[in-house]
């Protein structure tokens, strides 16, 4: 029997086994490749998805376990390419290099922002142990993130 | 597309179930918790089993209950849940601390207790020295019957298991009155811990410490109680200079593991250190709060 | 001409928008139809002779749609030497190396076929450092070093020594002799550094109308376009590279990769081949920043004045020449660098080892050669009771003051730096050691660097609607440059908005040759020639506005996106109206650029065995750190990080912050904490994230950031490269704080916590070198000057 995945709020059915990482499924059968294959070990976060509005590791995920579950990737966070609070304040904080950590990352800050709406400096260093970028040092993004606890509150960030 | 893709996963709805196909696999089958360790197989170069029994979908596995007498957990909860539910107690601090700052919060959110105990060939295990020091039992479900061991047992003998087992629960009895863990990661965070001491006390009126454990972690191949520092502390005040200074003493007791990340040494030498930094932690939460022992938050 | 002023801006990247919505297609994410996968068996002992390589069977497992070995691809290709094939012929030389390739409908197919290779490898005694490559009898990596095809002549080469390059000016022997001079010895080692790109190596190529093309992860499009072309035995104008966006390079991408690989498939195959890297091949075989050993000596008046100065710099380059036969030419210009120095001798040698190839990193050589050179400095100035940094202010290089190769150096730069610094500091609140029984220090350290010029070609073609399409072979490597830098200097010269300007992805069959995006160069190279190349059409434009208006070109200005005369009343045209006419009257316009570096000179007869004698574009840093230490741990912990760069003029000042703040955070995971080292197997023991530490959030700080500008440039606007260099100091000045922190006398890198706390407990003796000869001229394989390039120094 296929596997039936809810993934960006549409059913798609894969003939992988119910073993396969989730992240290989979205990029090799969804063409969802902003999920990034980095470490595959649990450690860098590249590879996050939302699973009910929760961050997981794709690359950790047999993918026959979120069978029924809502999976988010990052396509699915902005649809039609309108940038979200925190995205937007990515940009503008000029954050972006090479941009293969950043899915991950967005997963990450989107899930920290719903949390918690005054997220502290150290608060979002704590979010990020799971997230490693090699190309920009962090510090815009977590000024980016902590520019969106601060001026947005917890409803601009429960959108974003 | 991935090596993972031919294999077989079950999802059981019940214990007896889970039990009965573990029995059945014999060694081509493995209890499939959160995952983080068994989906890492290509990374050690090892070969998976051919079939799965996941464990998420048996609610009685995540389920938590905390009394003033112990503490149950389900062996599917996961280190995200235990950091939550435990909170807040002060003989439960040092698994706070143990599920709360290990690996990474996407990881702490999917990594379970069982795996976390029952993976064999992982040293720097967080919730082990953490158990171990508050004296911790283990169930064991086999389709034959359950077992309870103390988790000392358990580690000695988990190795040469015969397959079929399954670990549903852990009992944590509430004996200690403060605890604490100090973690050595080489960066502030997300890395393994190089070494670990986990200790537990329980004082008297006169504040002497009446009963304590203390447990060492990622320093050799599996956790174990440090019984002759335990014996130092006894009938003393909680002083972290003098735990640590014998600490010090006894630490020709302790051989080192070798790691790439770590030489065997190390991991002995900080040892006094982490030592005085749990005595530390458990002076402090004793001037802030109630000075006796207390179990609620 | 173009007003500086208007290429200034805080122009935010294009890229970014589709980079954070997970649009972006990296070279990785591409799966064309028809594809096939590709998989690399390699050898897993360091040395040997191949004694059986038997694919038949793999041949015919499933899915399996070519095979390809060392026949397939006979040629050797190098830097300065072609010593390297792409597969093992009938020795392996380092645990990794490639012994056959295998494409295959699916991933699983071609890793189940490549199993089914069956091989026979006799052991071999190997050499995994350069203390056993040095030994007397030490066996050879290379056996056959001396017929080897030399492509640049003039280093000294013999048995493991690869390469070997020196620099002499002066009289060095005569300024130790003097009685008034205190000697000051040092000695340090650095390990290797992994780049860790986060996107792997990866390719994929198609045989299209008879021509190769490959899309590739790369910073050097036409390496890969005339390397491929030279292995496959095909002519070079055969092949096409195309670049997709590229998830990090650092380096690791300026080499020729795997794009052989996947190119001999395809030809083999006849379909398209995906082949990339998996993690842990990269984490095994990147070519790493070479791990090094070096010995420096000065003599230094008791008043501060440095004399003399001799160095031995041993850089492992692994099995293979690589870039470190080139990079033996750096240790003139780095460790050579900073200071005043009266008479110098350096020598640079790089040495083979049965280890995995090294290669190209931000700041290569640099970074160590810095870190020797400044905790060399603190050395000294404790040696003669003098404050290191008054010592530094003293001797730091200033108009005038000569280069180890002779090269006059143009300006006082480092001097108001370090001023520059001193103000930055200030503002910086006071450290205030806690009761935290840790120990405190602080340093400050300086650092010369260069730009990397080189051949470079820019076309721009206006379009009618007043935008303009700039065709280079640029490559957006995640710096910014070809999304900031380059459109901003276009949109400058034609006076419109930089938005208007379209940079066309890199494509040889597009844009004329190039050296590649690294050494700091894009800016500068890439950035003179698309000046040119837009100068030229505003001439064009110009000339068409002045004879629509009848005036004189130089009547008109570029500006708003309008040709207009100055004044109030703003009478011109707009630049598409402009563009339009031309194109009607004589045809699109158009305008091409080429540049390359006017090759500064040097001494005659200093340099020996370099590719370059003297630096063009030198690029100047100053960096200060914070830092605490814990005994009882040995952790080290950065505080405070203060950055006073040499920018020439920022045309983008925020794009060049977060390279100074990424550059400064990945020096600190060199600094501190990312550690490679070699098993006895000859492998590379860090497989993974696990055990590679790279800096996450909560390790780091915000750097302090101050850019100098105006330093003398012979850059386009006097711009200098500014992405390489915030890696240059990092090590250094971590390394001068822990020791003020300590008192250790710091000698390697990284500072681990277990190396820190063996100093501290002192357990670890001061590092000596039994294969670094006590007189410098017994580590010559000729005396300077007598080397012939033809290689018979052995
Ligand atoms: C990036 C990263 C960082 C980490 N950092 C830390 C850290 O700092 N500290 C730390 O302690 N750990 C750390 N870990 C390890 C992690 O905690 C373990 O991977 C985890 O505990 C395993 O739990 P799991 O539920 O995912 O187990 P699984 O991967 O599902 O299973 C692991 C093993 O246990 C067996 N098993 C699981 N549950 C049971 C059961 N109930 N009964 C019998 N057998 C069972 C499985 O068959 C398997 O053999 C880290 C892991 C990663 C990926
Ligand atoms: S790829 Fe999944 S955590 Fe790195
Ligand atoms: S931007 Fe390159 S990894 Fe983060």
């Amino acid at each position: 029997m296929p596997l039936a995945l809810t993934v960006n709020g549409e059913v798609r059915l894969s003939n992988a086994g119910p073993m396969t990482p989730l992240l290989d499924i979205l990029r090799e059968e969804f063409q969802l490749t902003g999920a990034k294959p980095v470490c595959r070990e649990g450690f860098c976060g590249a590879c996050m998805v939302l699973r009910d509005g929760r961050p997981i590791l794709s690359c950790l995920t047999p993918a026959g376990l979120v069978e029924g579950s809502d999976i988010c990737t990052i396509e699915g966070l902005s649809p039609g390419g309108t940038l979200t609070p925190l995205q937007d304040a990515l940009e503008s904080h000029d954050a972006v290099q090479c941009g293969m950590c950043f899915p991950g990352m967005v997963i990450t800050l989107t899930h920290a922002l719903r949390r918690t709406h005054d997220l502290t400096d150290a608060e979002v260093r704590q979010a990020l142990v799971g997230n490693i970028c090699r190309c920009t040092g962090y510090e815009r993004i977590v000024a980016a993130a902590l520019a969106i606890a601060a001026a947005h509150g917890p409803e601009a960030a429960r959108d974003g | 597309m991935s090596i993972f893709s031919p294999l077989v996963l079950h999802q059981p709805a019940s214990i007896s179930e889970a039990v009965a196909l573990l029995a059945a696999g014999g060694r081509d089958c493995a209890p499939l918790a959160g995952g983080t360790w068994i989906m890492r197989a290509p990374i050690r170069h090892e070969a998976p089993p051919p079939v799965f029994v996941s464990l998420s979908k048996i609610s009685a596995l995540s389920a938590i209950a905390i009394s003033e007498e112990r503490v149950e957990l389900g062996a599917a909860v996961t280190h995200a849940a235990l950091a939550e539910a435990v909170a807040g107690y002060p003989d439960l601090q040092v698994l706070a601390e143990a599920a709360g700052r290990s690996a990474n919060p996407a990881i702490r959110a999917t990594a379970t207790i069982g795996g976390n105990l029952c993976t064999t060939s992982f040293p720097a295990a967080d919730l082990l020295p953490a158990l171990l020091s508050l004296d911790a039992e283990v169930d064991l479900a086999r389709s034959q019957g359950r077992e309870r061991l103390s988790l000392e047992v358990f580690l000695e003998r988990r190795a040469a298991l015969v397959p079929g087992w399954l670990l549903t629960r852990v009992v944590v009895p509430r004996e200690a009155g403060r605890s604490a863990h100090a973690r050595l990661p080489l960066r502030k965070a997300g890395d393994y811990p190089v070494a670990i001491v986990s200790v537990a006390i329980r004082l008297c009126e006169r504040d002497r410490v009446t009963k304590a454990c203390v447990a060492i972690g990622a320093v050799e191949t599996v956790a174990r109680r440090w019984r002759s520092l335990e014996a130092v502390l006894l009938g003393e005040p909680v002083d972290p200079e003098r735990a640590g200074a014998a600490a010090e003493r006894l630490l020709y007791e302790i051989t080192g593991r070798e790691g790439i990340e770590a030489p065997g040494w190390y991991r002995v030498h900080v040892l006094p250190s982490l030592v005085r930094r749990a005595m530390a932690g458990i002076a402090e939460s004793l001037s802030s709060g109630n000075s006796r022992p207390c179990r609620s938050p | 001409m173009v007003d500086p002023a208007d290429t200034v801006m805080n122009f935010r990247r294009r890229d970014a928008r589709d980079k954070l919505t997970g649009r972006t297609r990296f070279t990785i994410d591409r799966f064309p139809a028809g594809l096939l996968h590709g998989a690399v068996l390699r050898a897993g002992v360091a040395s040997g002779i191949l004694r059986k390589l038997d694919v038949s069977r793999a041949a015919t497992m499933p899915g399996v749609r070519a095979v390809v070995t060392a026949g397939d691809a006979p040629g050797r290709i190098g830097i300065g030497i072609a010593d390297h094939p792409l597969f093992v012929v009938d020795r392996v030389r380092y645990h990794g190396e490639p012994l056959a390739a295998i494409a295959a409908d699916t991933f699983d197919q071609a890793q189940a076929a490549l199993a089914a290779i069956v091989f026979d490898i006799a052991p071999m005694p190997a050499v995994l450092d350069m203390e056993a490559a040095l030994a007397a009898e030490a066996p050879l990596v290379h056996p056959d070093w001396r017929s080897y095809e030399v492509l640049f002549a003039g280093g000294a080469r013999g048995g493991n020594v690869a390469w070997e390059a020196t620099a002499v000016r002066g009289d060095v022997d005569a300024a130790f002799a003097r009685p008034d001079v205190t000697i000051v010895d040092s000695a340090f080692r650095v390990g290797r550094q992994n780049h860790v790109a986060f996107e792997p190596r990866a390719a994929i190529a198609a045989f299209e109308d008879g021509r190769l093309h490959i899309e590739t992860s790369t910073q050097v499009p036409w390496t890969v376009r005339n390397g491929t072309a030279r292995l496959l035995g095909i002519r070079a104008s055969a092949v096409r590279v195309t670049v997709p966006p590229v998830g990090g390079g650092f380096g690791l991408k300026f080499d020729l990769a795997i794009e052989p690989f996947a190119a001999l498939l395809a030809r083999k195959s006849g379909r398209p081949v995906r082949l990339v890297n998996s993690r842990e091949e990269e984490m095994l075989t990147c070519l790493f920043r070479e791990n090094a050993e070096i010995r420096i000596r000065s003599a230094v008046t008791k008043a501060g004045e440095i004399l003399g100065r001799e160095a031995v710099v041993l850089m492992d380059c692994g099995a293979y020449g690589g870039e470190q036969i080139f990079l033996t030419t750096m240790t003139a210009h780095t460790l050579g660098g900073n200071y005043r120095v009266g008479a110098t001798r350096l020598v640079s040698r790089a040495i083979y080892t049965n280890t995995a190839p090294n290669g190209a990193f931000r700041a290569c050589n640099g970074v160590y050669n810095t870190f020797a050179l400044e905790r060399h400095t603190d050395e000294i100035a404790a040696a003669i009771g003098m404050d290191p940094l008054a010592f530094r202010r003293r001797n730091v290089l200033g108009d005038g003051a000569l280069g180890a190769t002779g090269q006059i150096f143009e300006g006082d730069v480092l001097g108001p730096m370090l001023d520059r610094m001193a103000e930055l500091r200030a503002d910086a609140p006071d450290l205030v050691p806690g009761d935290d029984g840790r120990l405190y220090g602080r340093a400050t350290t300086v650092g010369t660097w260069f730009v990397f010029v080189g051949p470079s070609a820019a076309t721009v073609n206006m379009n009618a609607d007043g935008s303009a399409t700039l065709v280079t072979s640029g490559v957006e490597i995640g710096s910014g440059s070809t999304m900031q830098a380059l459109p901003q200097i276009v949109a400058g010269v034609l006076g419109i908005r930089p938005d208007d300007v379209v940079v066309r992805s890199a494509d040889t069959d597009a844009a004329g040759y190039d050296v590649g995006v690294g050494g700091g160069r894009t800016t500068v190279s890439l950035g003179a020639a698309s000046l040119k190349a837009a100068t030229e059409v505003r001439g064009k434009l110009l000339a068409v506005a002045a004879a629509m208006m009848d005036v004189a070109p130089d009547d008109l200005v570029m500006r708003d996106g309008r040709i207009e005369r100055p004044g109030a009343n703003r009478y011109g045209y707009s630049i598409a109206e402009v563009a339009a006419r031309a194109q009607a009257l004589q045809g699109p316009v158009a305008g091409t650029g080429a540049f390359t570096g006017q090759g500064v000179k040097a001494m005659v007869g200093c340099a020996a065995g370099h590719f370059l004698d003297a630096i063009d574009i030198p690029v100047f840093a100053v960096h200060d750190c914070d830092v605490a230490v814990d005994r009882e741990t040995g952790h080290v912990e950065v505080l405070g990080y203060r950055v006073v760069q040499d920018v020439g003029r920022a045309l983008n000042p925020s794009a060049v912050g977060g390279q100074i703040q990424g550059g400064v955070v990945q020096g600190l995971g060199y600094a501190l904490h990312e550690d490679v080292t070699i098993g006895s197997d000859g492998c590379v023991r860090q497989s993974g994230f696990e055990t590679y530490r790279l800096p996450l959030a909560g390790d780091v700080v915000p750097v302090a950031i101050s850019l100098y500008e105006g330093a003398p440039s012979s850059g386009p606007l006097g711009t200098k490269g500014a992405g390489e260099v915030p890696i240059l100091n990092v090590g250094a000045t971590v390394a001068c704080a822990v020791a003020n922190a300590t008192g250790l006398r710091v000698q390697e890198l990284p500072l681990t916590p277990p190396r820190v706390l063996e100093r501290l407990l002192g357990r670890k003796p001061d590092l000596a070198f039994p294969h670094i000869a006590e007189r410098w001229a017994d580590n010559l394989l000729h005396p300077h000057g007598q080397s012939t390039g033809s290689g018979d120094g052995g």
